[in-house]
């Protein structure tokens, strides 16, 4: 099965300052990805090469075994969506609103909405649980249903791949679950290949199926989840040392900062 | 109320400052074929440019608050229309005179400094690491101010007469506007108004921000330089004619915005009814406060303009 998305010796870089060198990675469809590393690694930018924000700047990034740079911004836009890091930057509009943009892909300045437009949108709230938000404006709502929000947005471009960037990362515990959840979700029962920026290594390592370690711009290790947690491999990674132990319930091994001075 | 609704509210507002307009401060001692003449001759046509040079001015100030994703952006903070006075002061004062398709010299001048300085003040803001809308208003300003000593220096240089012509057309005045004016502006606003219209989406998209906007679809970066030029052809021509008229493009698009909403395919009608009729009643008022003599509309536009940037800067300060 050839990939979905691969990358041979990519690297990134904003003017002199380089973001990312060499890596070379794959997903295929249906996969989970979780892309771990400290800050400043590169994960960020990596998901935004993706959605072609930032410019390869060498290396091969393919998507359904064309060349990035081949894909106008309407056509990527229809293969892949995109959850960015909270901003904090106001939004002036209406969830509605908001949430109908992500049909702009389908759309030229002349088109109308079509009855395929309206049911993208009601699949969204529905998948999403965000349909009783619809009239409030963005700057109203609470984190979690942000979050939420967001990606009903991005649901509606109806890609096969979602793209997230740290979606939990202010989210209380309740709301990190509840984001998780809804993930897992998309990936499970809708089939949407999701690739996510985190730094919880164990949400990593229990709900996602693959791993990219990153750090200063560079591929440290890929492989099964499951797999990832290993005492050597989190020092190099984080220069911090854990221990481990089994989730009560799932049985699962799970690694905690060892605070030990 | 609903959108609709609104707009025909201020698309009545703006028919009806046309119309009353011409009629306030008519002599009433002279006789009727004169005052006919006036009519038709001098008022009309200064209220229907005065319109037009209003929609212009107003939607370029909303094209680039939705880019910028601030209210405080618009083609004046960011040194566009002090680069398009400078265009024309130079022509004016190299006493260069040429017209190419039936359009004049001074608007293809006020265009080219336009378009160099909002390339420089994009570059330069780009230049730096991580673009932020503060960036690129300082060097705005910083442009803004560079561009306007550059004006003082030409007219310093210029001939007595030239020199008063470059200081009253400065202050944006619409006193000496006939026909031929009026068809000089006219294609560059209704195709700066087209275009605008045309990317109605995009700009939406644009005020979610510009990684929202790519990830949605839009090419950014091409729409981004289409809305430069289209705005630059769009505030050189009225420059050209009418001079600097300042803080038009601030005030209403953000007056439209809280009666309107955001969205542009509303915003971009009501802006263009709204901004006309705005420079009007600005117009009429300048023309009757001390009749029979006239100050220039840019100095009362200014007056109403300070106090509104005061407002908004600290309203944006107490919500942040």
């Amino acid at each position: 099965m050839t990939p979905l998305i691969y990358s041979q010796n990519l690297s990134l870089s904003i003017g002199t300052k380089k973001l990312i060198e060499n890596i070379s990675f794959s997903v295929n469809a249906g996969d989970y990805l979780c892309i771990l590393g400290p800050n400043g690694a590169g994960k960020s930018s990596l998901l935004k090469a993706l959605m072609g924000i930032l410019p390869v700047a060498n290396g091969k990034l393919h998507i359904n075994n064309q060349s990035i740079t081949t894909f106008s911004q309407k056509q990527l836009a229809q293969i892949i969506s995109y959850v960015p890091q909270v901003s904090g930057r106001q939004l002036p509009f209406t969830v509605l609103e908001f949430v109908k943009m992500g049909r702009y892909p389908f759309h030229s300045a002349l088109s109308d909405w079509q009855p395929a437009d309206q049911q993208a949108v009601d699949k969204a709230f529905e998948i999403t649980n965000t349909r009783q938000f619809s009239d409030r404006l963005m700057q109203t709502l609470s984190g979690g249903e942000c979050q939420r929000v967001m990606i009903a947005a991005a649901l509606c471009q109806q890609s096969p791949v979602l793209l997230l960037d740290e979606p939990t990362s202010f989210l209380d515990p309740h709301h990190q679950v509840e984001v998780h959840r809804l993930i897992r979700t998309l990936n499970q029962q809708h089939n949407i290949t999701i690739i996510e920026v985190s730094h919880d290594i164990n949400h990593a390592s229990q709900h996602s199926k693959q791993v990219l370690a990153l750090k200063d711009g560079q591929a440290l290790w890929q492989g099964d989840a499951a797999d990832f947690l290993d005492g050597k491999r989190l020092y190099t990674l984080y220069d911090q040392d854990f221990v481990f132990l089994d989730h009560p319930q799932t049985g699962a091994k799970i690694a905690l900062p060892d605070e030990h001075l | 109320m609903k959108p609709s609704l609104r707009l025909t509210l201020i698309t009545i507002f703006g028919i009806a400052t046309i119309l009353i307009s011409p009629m306030l401060g008519l002599d009433a001692q002279v006789s009727a074929d004169i005052q006919q003449k006036i009519m038709s001759e001098i008022r009309i046509p200064r209220v229907l440019f005065a319109f037009v040079a209003g929609s212009g001015l107003a939607l370029c100030g909303m094209v680039f608050q939705a880019m910028f994703h601030n209210p405080l952006a618009t083609p004046f903070t960011l040194g566009v229309a002090s680069g398009a006075s400078l265009g024309a002061a130079i022509y004016v004062s190299l006493g260069l005179s040429f017209s190419f398709l039936g359009i004049n010299g001074t608007s293809f001048a006020a265009f080219s400094g336009a378009l160099l300085a909002i390339s420089i003040v994009y570059s330069i803001s780009r230049f730096r690491q991580g673009f932020s809308t503060e960036t690129l208003l300082l060097t705005g300003v910083a442009i803004s101010f560079f561009f306007s000593s550059l004006i003082l220096f030409t007219q310093y240089i210029s001939n007595v007469t030239d020199s008063f012509r470059i200081l009253r057309w400065l202050m944006g005045e619409l006193s000496i506007i006939g026909y031929r004016d009026l068809m000089q502006l006219l294609p560059f606003v209704t195709f700066c108004t087209a275009v605008i219209l045309w990317l109605g989406r995009e700009l939406n998209l644009l005020m979610a921000g510009d990684d929202i906007a790519i990830s949605r679809g839009v090419a950014v970066k091409q729409i981004r330089y289409i809305l430069f030029f289209t705005t630059s052809l769009c505030v050189g021509a009225i420059v050209a004619l009418c001079g600097p008229i300042g803080f038009i493009g601030m005030m209403v698009p953000h007056i439209c915005r809280l009666i309107i909403g955001t969205d542009h395919r509303w915003l971009t009608p009501a802006t263009l009814m709204f901004g006309g009729g705005f420079l009007v009643v600005c117009d009429t008022i300048s023309r009757l406060i001390i009749a029979p003599a006239e100050i220039p509309v840019g100095v009362i536009t200014t007056l109403l303009g300070g106090p509104f940037f005061l407002w908004l800067l600290i309203r944006s300060r107490s919500r942040s």
